[in-house]
């Protein structure tokens, strides 16, 4: 992730330190390049920015990774006046946005002495007039690009200015998203102090990712740059934050075409290092080890699989996917700069099986063999991209006549198909049921008049050579739109009577299986009387469903099925209707019975009594999807 | 804690339709319907027809649906088995459409029931599903007196389906992590109604509000039911084209802290319609892109052909890679369309190139979308194009001229996404080439081979087994590579049995299956008796050009693959012995049924006694081999005598047996001393000439090993 530095040139930094040669200004200069040297060791490929700001604002360099550029304009740089950090930020916002966008997440890193600055330009200022902003200028933070602001202070710890400084600066860090931090060197200010401050920071900030590629057996050592980022997300229901392990698994292959452009959260170069010495090479004979000089092994010259990986990635056109955590995946691929350099890239998904809904759950990726195989041998039907179950509005011939041209296509269409009669019938009933199913659903009745209008004058408009059919046909539908029947389901047993076909049809549909009986048609859901309805509003039907578990009670274990079954249903009842009143009761109802057991009752009988009784007052057994199973004993089956 | 990204409002809503008879007057609007133009003199076109308030408002309602159903779908819950809902699902927009109507039972005026057309299970959640609901409820009956019906009804029924709770928000509650006690119920209300004026409206609210507090008593006291955090109520007042309307609309505003009411007012006639889609922007925090200039071939005349525009909604995070601090061309771009109250970015079309959908592009965003118009022409033509798979890039116009590519549409299986692109400069540019990194100079890499690898391990979904959930395929992947990688040199300088494949083949790629049939066991056989039979007439193996500079084809002896057969025998059956015992279970107990393992072994035994391995050593050139084999073993199979001055290389098939191999002369110091011979079975003297020794030599060994 790019870095921004921002260094205060104002002229309080100029101040020498106590007792020192040197001044503040010395101290940052210094600081930044212990930055700049951890970079040039760790991260070479990241780009450092540097701004110097006093009450403007000046942008030394821009992007590079030329980092001993950047050192020597940190050596050229000049004071000016007073510190203005708002116009700094502002400065940098402007810079990053121009650079990389509003998605690039970028690092900055303020410098100064922790003086917030005097007057109209100080950060005091800035800060309490945050809510008065006109939206055309607003304050810069939070940046308009994720950012991690750390404000790292040339100053010793007992400094007095930093007692108005250090909160200003701290809300500034909390404002623009909290990730970073106000720093102070530890103990007196001095060369050593300001670059161990800097020196931790870069460690715990810059520090490359270290991390395994795995591949079955065939492993490599690899760094990502930049590094890869935790993830934190607020999605419905849930907040995610996550980090990827360092061991990046390759599970599998897909063709480039099948993964369509799936979204990144962060893509990242994948860059083999040196394997530790004897781990993982390829097998050999083992050798003196004072035969020869180690050093001069050469490192390029010794096969890595992530160059393999990636020669073959290239030439077979495949991603290879990867599992980056539990639940988090990524793509690897090769991916040419436009320099013609190819390199291996890793793309990471935001986390979860679902991210990319055309490969379906990420996590129920198999073999591809197993898929073959599940389609009988059949190679031809393609695994990608996976449907969704519900066809979209648009791929489904959706009728919309909220603008009239919708209406207007919709009718056109019928009388297109009605002046091609009789060839087109079938298009032509097909046609009009669905605008009449339409209408109904609308509650559009007046269309259906209006149809049978246009129907028959049509008629009259034939013109002389016209099939005799079209006029019969178009009567026909006028005269059925017009008839009650054709306006809802009349006979429900028989299904819309519009959809009534040929009987070998229906036969042919069920693959000739003639003793499928077409009538009568079923509803969708069952009717309150044929599902075993609860209803307790007159007390018989309590009783009834009371003592038909009783019964069942007495003749465990052999009832021990049904037994259960009436328990629950009896249950679920009860807490739909509220009436927890009946569980303790019939928890009651059951220790009762239990005494009043014949000597010769069945033990099992007594423990499943106790049992459900027991259960009956337990918290969980409200929940309705909770459901009582059977103790088990020995005289309980498991079917 | 962010609380509305974390429980939206828009997780629940709840439609109120008015379906008293009032509802089922006409909207005023007249409809031309008779299109029939130019048909000759004396035509005369029917008379116009107008939809009733009932009817404008159903559609309205319905489209509402439509676009919410069609970017936040949740037909992977259908699918999903339902015992392990994944968490990262985005679940949005579930609806129910209430439909206050009275029974149809007259003379008892109270007895008014409001009709619930859908639940919250997901299955009901469809556009198919409401459609065949809404034509049961029919047509308000405008012959019945409109004084007895109010809306109260049916607004308590939808308090009360608020109450309950969804799916997730079940799931979530009951879930024992420390989010539980958080689910928060926000849910949002829109009731398309019709009332006199401002003063019924207010009353409306307060009522409203009433129930809310009663119902959310109620839901307090109950287990499965949840309590209103807050609600949103979205009024639409409807009135006929032909009147005005006392109530006059107000913005959002609180009536408490779990009430936010808004009220519009509009006519019925084209208005609902347009206000719902403008409202349901931010509703779910949608934006509005319009594709300009779409080539369009025109319907008369197939030769030219027109640009159109198309208007699609999809989430506003697709827009923010170009427009978040980006003031300038947001300005450019964004404007408001005609007929409408809500901004749109427009992008234009750009001709597609035909490979842009196989290429990976850099994708910041994915979302889907929907056309505003779905059945327009220019619509369809747009959906049908992408539909078929082809894809099209979008292209942004900058202020400061010049324009960028920033988004791309493509179809996925049927569903319509943008994909918005990268658009800024990468930090990944300029990075050094693989080439350049550890292991960029070797240059024989078994790059071909690899790729088969690649070709056998390509993924494919699995159904998601109900009874078998311990199956795990990604486990399956990860034990199928580790298996065929088990012995996998990378170079083809590093192998020699991989350089052997016509002598091989089928052997290699059956060793590493999961099960032999009775087939691929006998094809491994014949490998073996095919390599003796080499052996028998004394015939070199030839390789393929091994890939290392200017030696060319190099000849090798066929006892030294056999003995690398071993190796690759002992590294895949030692970690598979279920493909070992598979063998003896279908094999029995015959003799000559045994596994390509027992058959190698039983072969060498034999034709070592015959062998004069001195005489072949000595014929040829056996540089190349001999390092292959050394790459191939393990360092600790292989040992020199100093005694003898003998190399022994062995290898421990299993405990029966130990395979010896040759031996040679008098260079000494070179191989590790430490390791002791566990069984030799035997040494062959050395008789090979001085000048194939040298590579015996620890230098030239470790250089060919270490390159």
């Amino acid at each position: 992730m790019p870095i921004v530095i921002v260094v205060d040139v104002s002229l309080s930094m100029r101040r020498p330190v106590t007792g020192e040669v040197f001044q503040r200004q010395h101290l940052a200069i210094h600081g930044v390049n212990t930055i700049l040297d951890y970079l040039a060791v760790h991260s070479k490929l990241e780009f450092v920015a540097l701004v110097a700001f006093s009450s403007l604002y000046e942008i030394v360099s821009p992007f590079t990774r030329d980092f001993d550029l950047i050192k020597s304009k940190l050596q050229q740089i000049e004071d000016f006046d007073k510190t203005c950090v708002e116009t700094a930020l502002h400065g940098v916002n402007t810079l990053v946005l121009e650079e990389w966008g509003s998605l690039t997440p970028c690092q900055v890193i303020l410098v100064t002495d922790g003086t917030p600055g005097v007057g109209s330009l100080s950060l005091k200022n800035s800060l309490s007039t945050l809510s008065q902003r006109d939206p055309s200028n607003p304050f810069p933070v939070p940046f308009s690009f994720p950012a991690k602001l750390s404000v790292m202070c040339i100053a010793a710890q007992d400094d007095p200015a930093l007692q108005v400084g250090l909160p200003l600066y701290q809300k500034l860090v909390d404002l623009s998203g909290g990730e970073g931090g106000v720093y102070l060197p530890e103990g007196p200010l001095s060369i050593k102090s300001v670059q161990t401050l800097f020196q931790k920071h870069a460690e715990s900030n810059f520090a490359s990712f270290y991390g395994t590629l795995k591949c079955g057996n065939l492993t490599s050592q690899i760094i990502l740059s930049p590094v890869p980022q935790p993830y934190s997300k607020t999605n419905d229901f849930e907040c995610v934050k996550r980090s990827i392990s360092d061991t990046i698994e390759i599970f599998g292959f897909l063709d480039v075409s099948d993964v369509g452009s799936p979204m990144a959260y962060s893509r990242h170069l994948v860059l083999p290092i040196a394997t530790a010495k004897g781990d993982s090479v390829t097998p050999g004979i083992k050798v003196d080890p004072d035969s020869d000089d180690e050093s001069s092994v050469d490192d390029s010259r010794v096969p890595s699989f992530c160059v393999l990986l990636h020669g073959a990635l290239k030439v077979e056109n495949v991603v290879a996917v990867c599992l980056l955590a539990e639940d988090w995946y990524g793509i690897m691929y090769s991916w040419a700069d436009s320099k013609k350099k190819s390199n291996l890239m890793l793309t990471i998904f935001e986390p979860g099986v679902n991210v990319v809904p055309w490969l379906g759950e990420l996590d129920r990726l198999g073999p591809r063999v197993d898929f073959v195989a599940a389609n009988n041998g059949d190679e031809s039907i393609a695994p990608f991209p996976l449907k969704p179950t519900e066809k979209r509005s648009y791929s489904q011939n959706t009728v919309v006549w909220i603008r009239q041209a919708g209406l207007q296509a919709d009718i056109q269409k019928i009388l297109r198909h009605a002046r091609k009669l009789p060839e087109k019938t079938q298009h032509f009933y097909k046609e009009l049921n669905r605008v009449r199913r339409a209408a109904l659903a609308f509650g559009f009745i007046e269309l259906l008049d209006g149809l049978a209008a246009i129907f028959e004058r049509e008629c009259t408009l034939l013109p002389g050579g016209a099939h005799p059919d079209c006029a019969l046909q178009l009567t026909h539908a006028a005269s059925v739109l017009r008839k009650p029947y054709s306006r809802v389901n009349v006979v429900p047993w028989l299904g819309e009577l519009d959809r009534l076909g040929p009987r070998v049809d229906f036969v042919a549909a069920n693959n000739g299986d003639e003793s499928i009986a077409p009538f009568p048609l079923k509803p969708t859901e069952k009717r309150s009387y044929s599902q075993n309805t609860v209803v307790w509003i007159r007390q018989a039907g309590l009783q009834a469903d009371i003592q038909k578990i009783l019964r069942h009670a007495r003749k465990l274990p052999e009832k021990t099925q049904h037994f259960y079954k009436e328990l629950n249903r009896v249950r679920r009842a009860a807490l739909a209707f509220g009436f927890i009143e009946l569980l303790d009761g019939l928890a009651a109802i059951f220790e009762r019975e239990c005494t009043l057991l014949p000597g010769g009752a069945h033990p099992d009988c007594a423990l499943q009594l106790t049992h459900a009784a027991s259960v009956l007052r337990k918290p969980y057994s409200r929940d309705v999807k909770y459901n009582i199973t059977p103790l088990r004993t020995k005289f309980v089956n498991d079917d | 804690m962010n609380f509305d990204k974390l429980c939206p409002s828009n997780h629940k809503t709840v439609f109120v339709l008015d379906h008293s008879p009032y509802f089922g007057i006409s909207c005023e609007c007249q409809l031309e319907f008779d299109f029939s133009k130019s048909r000759g003199p004396g035509f005369i076109p029917l008379a116009p027809i107008s939809k009733s308030l009932w009817t404008c408002s159903v559609e309205a309602a319905v489209e509402y649906c439509r676009i919410v159903w069609d970017i936040f779908p949740q037909g992977k819950l259908v699918r999903v088995h339902l015992l392990k809902v994944r968490l990262s699902i985005r679940i949005s927009g579930f609806f129910m459409l209430i439909v206050y109507f009275p029974l149809q039972i007259r003379f008892v005026v109270n007895d008014l029931s409001p009709q619930v057309l859908n639940t919250w299970s997901p299955q009901q959640q469809s556009l198919p599903y409401l459609l065949n609901t809404l034509s049961s409820v029919g047509v308000p009956n405008t012959r019945q007196s409109s004084r007895d019906y109010s809306m109260m009804y049916g607004l308590k029924s939808a308090i009360e389906a608020l109450c309950e709770c969804s799916e997730i928000q079940h799931e979530r509650r009951t879930s024992l992590t420390e989010n539980a006690s958080k689910v928060l119920n926000r849910c949002r209300v829109i009731c398309i109604t019709s009332t006199i004026d401002n003063s019924s409206i207010k009353s409306f609210e307060d009522y409203f509000q009433n129930i809310l507090i009663q119902q959310n008593k109620i839901a307090a006291g109950s287990d499965h039911l949840i309590t209103v955090h807050h609600c949103h109520l979205v009024i639409l007042n409807v009135y006929p084209n032909n009147t005005e309307s006392q109530v006059r609309g107000h913005p959002p505003k609180d009536m408490s802290a779990i009430l936010t009411t808004e009220v519009h007012s509009v006519k019925a006639g084209g208005q609902i319609a347009s206000k719902l889609s403008h409202l349901i922007l931010s509703h779910y925090d949608l934006a509005s892109t319009t594709v300009t200039g779409i080539p369009m071939k025109e319907e008369q005349n197939a030769s030219s052909s027109a640009n159109y525009d198309v208007e699609i909604f999809h989430p506003s995070a697709a827009h923010s890679s170009i427009l978040k601090g980006n003031a300038a061309d947001t300005l450019q771009i964004k404007t408001v369309r005609e007929n409408t109250d809500y901004e749109t970015v427009t992008l234009k079309w750009c001709t597609p190139r035909s490979c842009s959908a196989s290429e990976l592009q850099n994708c910041t965003a994915v979302h889907r979308i929907t056309p505003v118009d779905v059945n327009s022409r220019p619509s369809s033509c747009l959906i049908n194009f992408l539909l078929n798979g082809r894809s099209v890039m979008l292209e942004m116009a900058r202020k400061s001229g010049g324009k960028m590519t920033s988004h791309l549409l493509a179809a996925h299986g049927g569903e319509i996404f943008i994909h918005a692109l990268s658009t800024s400069r990468s930090v990944l540019e300029e990075p050094p080439s693989i080439s350049e990194g550890c292991g960029g100079r070797v240059t024989d890499y078994r790059i071909p081979d690899f790729g088969l690898l690649m070709q056998n391990n390509k993924l494919a979904p699995m159904k998601r087994k109900y009874d078998d959930e311990s199956e795990n395929p990604i486990a399956r992947m990860r034990s199928r590579l580790e298996r065929q990688t088990k012995y996998w040199p990378m170079t083809i300088s590093g192998t020699l049995i991989f350089n052997l494949k016509m002598y091989m083949d089928p052997l290699l790629s059956l060793l590493v299956k999961e099960e032999l049939s009775d087939d691929e066991v006998i094809q491994c056989k014949k490998v073996i008796y095919d390599l003796i039979e080499l052996e028998v007439k004394h015939e070199p193996l030839q390789t393929p050009n091994m890939g290392q500079r200017g030696k060319g084809p190099k000849r090798y002896y066929f006892f030294i693959s056999i003995i690398t057969i071993n190796l690759v025998c002992r590294y895949h059956v030692s970690f598979n012995r279920n493909t070992l015992l598979h063998f003896f279970k279908i094999n029995g107990h015959k003799h000559d049924h045994y596994c390509p393992l027992e058959c190698v072994l039983s072969c060498q035994v034999v034709n070592y006694d015959k062998m004069d391995i001195s005489t072949k050593l000595s014929d040829g050139d056996i540089t190349g081999c001999i390092t292959s084999v050394a790459v191939d073993l393990q360092p600790d199979q292989v040992h020199y005598d100093r005694r003898t001055e003998s190399i022994t290389i062995f290898a421990a098939i299993n405990q029966f047996y130990e395979v010896l191999m040759f031996g040679h002369g008098s260079q000494k110091k070179q191989l590790n001393e430490s390791i002791n011979i566990l069984m030799p079975v035997g040494t062959i003297n050395n008789t090979v000439k001085r000048k194939t020794m040298v590579i015996f030599e620890g230098k030239i060994l470790e250089k060919s090993l270490r390159r």
